[in-house]
């Protein structure tokens, strides 16, 4: 009786810890790179990634990069400012009017409200470049490694 | 004990139950994110197909033949011509920022030193709004583009002055090749090239004097008209650049000593600036550089042609909370070949964000000119510390309290200053 009433709460603990995984899998779902599909990019670097978000490469070579990011509250954004920009929304926001102001640059990335936004804009522009949850990814769009992984592999910076 | 147990597991029963129906809510969220999704990309298409009816004097026949569902997306047709790329302003329109300044400073100083950016010298103090920029970008196709900034800037008894600080038509070829045409800041310092006239931008109250703007009283050939290219060296992780500009600076500077006494026009011929940097990715913020400058000065009333080479040097290290500049300069004028005057000046800069609000800063600046030379008679030997805070109340307004104390050549006295500024962008 004893070992069935054990079994039973065991079960019980089980049962709780399950549903919280699934929630953490949710919100920490690998993000995917994604281009255009007439850029000829397979893979880029985190060092590439954050100069392109930074607005310290501003071309494939051959055409311009353009990059989109998500408006606040997107977990796209989260894995942009915490993985590859390392700053806060606020420091984001700074750094791009110190960018623009200085020269360097026309204007700050466009942020969209939408990851449907962001499949349009990166279909649209040549040189566009985007991150989305690998879930949202659908056809139109060319999903590139990071550092020489691809999403859903061991290691994958993105998430 | 066995009732405890019995409690216990239907405690867990019903919060696992709960979670379950957590679960469930957030299927049902995430299926009215999807669908939520979609409507917006079909918004995105309408708008598109609406932006090329009214283009089109028969536009209904358009909707019909250009609509095509989400999941078999068009070929992507050029920005240019995508109404909807335009809608997001990515490629026409003018973007406006701006920004301003108020200001309050006092000092044991005689008011007979020329004022700046609207300040009376004085103990008593006096409030300024010193500079106030607007600053515009455009976009003309994907590799031009326009940069202006205007700033108003308070000179004596609240008059102001216009000054068109940069006006550039930029072409962007590639990150190796990009080709600028018009008025631009020199690449005489890395101050000059990153913080430009918007006072919100730099943590001080005021630029350092050797790189403050030249009708401002700064040494440097701050702006010049022409050319200037700028680039990546290929050169890996080291991430190399370089920076050539060849133009007109037309300097005038005011005596900083004697606000009776005539600005100097050093009627400058057409310098050059070579400079290069490195933005290594093995360190993030890092920025390591040098340029040299030269051009030929022929002051107003002194009669004399002097060759004007400026070298310099700077090691900046910055993070969103940690900011380390350092410049170092050697401005050398040779006065018709028989004599040479050397000028060495520097300046470095620490500040830390030990809040996110709050961020204090020191900062230590040296000058050295010859009293007797014909340039920069007035600003002679002159050294010493700024300490102060700044408090960013949100990310468009901070305000700033400072102390600067600066040493001059003897028999001159020392002058203590104190200075507040509330700068803000828009």
């Amino acid at each position: 009786m004893k070992i069935i009433r054990n079994y039973f709460v065991v079960g019980a603990l089980l049962m709780l810890c399950l549903p919280l995984g699934n929630v953490e899998a949710q919100q920490g779902g690998d993000v995917a790179v994604i281009v255009n599909t007439d850029n000829p990019v397979t893979s880029i670097s985190m060092a590439d990634l954050h100069k392109i978000f930074g607005g310290d490469k501003q071309s494939w070579g051959a055409f311009p990069a353009v990059p989109f990011v998500r408006a606040a509250k997107a977990h796209e954004r989260d894995v942009l400012l915490s993985v590859i920009m390392k700053m806060t929304d606020a420091q984001f926001q700074d750094y791009w009017v110190k960018k623009v102001y200085s020269g360097t640059v026309a204007h700050e990335p466009l942020a969209l409200m939408s990851t449907g936004m962001q499949l349009e804009a990166v279909r649209s522009q040549k040189g566009g470049i985007a991150l989305m949850n690998a879930q949202d990814v659908k056809d139109g769009v060319k999903v590139i490694k990071v550092d020489g992984l691809a999403p859903g592999s061991a290691g994958y910076p993105l998430k | 004990m066995s009732r405890t147990f019995t409690m216990f597991a239907i405690t867990c029963l019903l919060v696992a139950t709960s979670y379950g129906q957590n679960s469930s809510s957030s299927d049902q969220a995430e299926t009215i994110k999807l669908l939520q999704q979609e409507v917006e990309m079909l918004k995105t298409r309408l708008a598109a197909v609406e932006s090329r009816q009214e283009q089109s004097p028969n536009g209904a026949q358009l909707v019909s033949a250009t609509y095509t569902p989400a999941a078999a997306p068009a070929p992507a047709p050029a920005v240019q011509d995508n109404p909807a790329m335009q809608n997001f302003g990515l490629v026409k329109g003018i973007k406006f920022q701006g920004f301003g300044e108020v200001g309050w400073k006092a000092n044991d100083h005689h008011a007979g030193q020329t004022p700046t950016f609207g300040f009376s010298n004085g103990p008593n103090g006096n409030f300024s709004i010193g500079d106030f920029d607007l600053f515009l970008t455009s976009r003309i196709n994907e590799k031009t583009s326009v940069l202006a900034e205007m700033v108003f800037g308070e000179s004596d008894a609240q008059s102001f002055d216009i000054d068109m600080e940069r006006v550039l038509l930029k072409y962007d070829h590639n990150d190796y090749l990009k080709l600028s045409f018009g008025r631009f800041h020199t690449a005489t310092s890395y101050y000059n090239s990153v913080f430009h006239s918007g006072k919100w931008l730099q943590t001080p109250v005021n630029r350092p004097l050797v790189v403050e703007f030249a009708n401002d009283g700064g040494l440097l050939p701050t702006q010049a008209v022409g050319l200037s290219v700028t680039g990546k060296i290929p050169s890996g992780k080291l991430g190399l650049n370089y920076v050539f500009e060849y133009g007109t600076s037309d300097t005038i500077r005011p005596d900083i000593n004697d606000r009776e006494a005539a600005e100097t026009d050093e009627s400058n011929g057409n310098g050059i600036t070579a400079g290069i940097y490195m933005k290594p990715d093995w360190a993030q913020g890092l920025d390591i550089g040098g340029s040299f400058y030269h051009d030929r000065l022929n002051p107003t009333d002194t009669g004399f042609h002097i060759g004007q080479s400026i070298i310099s040097g700077h090691v900046v290290y910055t993070t969103p909370k940690f900011e380390f500049i350092n410049e170092a300069f050697l401005i050398q004028h040779a006065v018709d070949g028989l004599r040479t005057f050397n000028t060495p000046a520097f300046y470095s800069l620490i500040s830390y964000s030990v809040a996110p609000k709050w961020r204090p800063f020191f900062m230590y600046q040296y000058a050295n000119a010859n009293s007797t030379r014909v340039i920069f008679d007035d600003v002679a030997l002159r050294h010493g510390p700024s300490v102060g805070v700044r408090y960013d109340f949100n990310s468009y307004v901070g305000f700033k309290t400072q102390y600067e104390h600066t040493f001059r050549r003897t028999p001159l006295s020392g002058i203590n200053t104190v200075s507040t500024q509330l700068a803000f962008r828009f």
